[in-house]
């Protein structure tokens, strides 16, 4: 049974390794959720991010559900925003594809420019 | 879609885009009923009378209109539930919220799967952190029994204090908590 003393335990970890950063979010990844994205699979692309996220430990990167953004074509889609830089937006994603770039782009800053679908300012 | 939970997923981004603060979801599946029923209530901004009825309209938006207002998933939503024996209702007033219930009869041939209740339910807690939601699983078997799972992130969030439901363990902690009650609550393989 999970209890809520596993979640004190888990807070107080939470606040010692909060303590240590300046900023909370570096990066924010956002899974198209709308009816065209769901039924072409973003959910087990949010699914994967977010067992990258929960595994790896990326505790200042927030994962969010968005609805349709008229790339209907290209579901699901992903957009990576870190402050200060351009919105990179990926499509096509798949689980595999989607875990590729948490590893390379949110965890070691390199853009995979093979599921690019646009990028702006 | 292809089963009942992405359909479920579908009806709560509805919720968060109408600003829900708190969204409720019900799943009960009682045998000797023969029912499976999903509710999806939500204290977001709610729908107008005519609003309310094109939305359950799938030949509502027209191309002429280059304002998409509404789309399919309610309507295919509806149309599922309606082709195995069950119905659908959608209620809502301006400033009241939404209330939506999908009956499905349990062994019709034509139901489809429930899906995967956690991946939907864990990634809508997770990605809409500004939204509660309240979670309640109920199953009566043949022999009478219940078997029943009740999950907050109110609760969860009052716990973690300051620290963000999006923090990696408690994601970790929200999946295994949910992933338990579909497995108490035997809704796995339905």
């Amino acid at each position: 049974m999970k209890t809520l003393e596993e979640l004190r335990k888990i807070r107080e970890k939470a606040q010692q390794d909060m303590k240590l950063r300046e900023s909370n979010t570096r990066v924010k990844v956002v899974v198209g959720m709308g009816t065209s994205g769901i039924a072409m699979g973003a959910r087990d692309v949010m699914k994967a991010i977010l067992d990258e996220v929960s595994k790896r430990g990326l505790a200042d990167v927030v994962v969010t559900q968005t609805g349709e953004k008229g790339l209907s074509s290209m579901e699901p889609v992903v957009d990576v925003i870190e402050e200060g830089k351009p919105v990179v937006t990926y499509g096509n994603m798949t689980p595999d594809k989607a875990r590729r770039i948490v590893a390379e782009h949110i965890v070691n800053g390199r853009i995979v420019n093979d599921y690019v679908v646009a990028a702006q300012r | 879609m292809q089963d009942i939970s992405l359909h479920l997923l579908d009806i709560i981004e509805n919720s968060v885009r109408a600003h829900a603060a708190n969204v409720w979801i019900t799943v009960v599946v009682d045998i000797l009923k023969n029912r499976l029923t999903i509710t999806v209530k939500d204290d977001g901004v709610g729908m107008d009378e005519q609003t309310l009825r094109h939305a359950q309209d799938p030949f509502y938006t027209t191309k002429l209109e280059r304002v998409k207002k509404v789309g399919l998933g309610i309507p295919l939503f509806k149309q599922n539930a309606e082709m195995c024996g069950g119905n659908f209702v959608m209620n809502s007033a301006k400033g009241r919220g939404t209330e939506l219930t999908a009956v499905f009869q349990f062994d019709h041939v034509d139901r489809m799967p429930i899906g995967s209740l956690a991946d939907t339910l864990v990634g809508s807690m997770i990605g809409h952190p500004e939204t509660d939601f309240h979670i309640h699983l109920s199953r009566r078997f043949i022999s009478g029994d219940e078997a029943e799972f009740e999950f907050s992130t109110a609760v969860i969030k009052e716990e973690l204090g300051g620290i963000p439901i999006t923090y990696p363990d408690v994601i970790a902690y929200c999946n295994e908590a949910i992933n338990e009650g579909i497995k108490n609550t035997k809704m796995e393989e339905l």
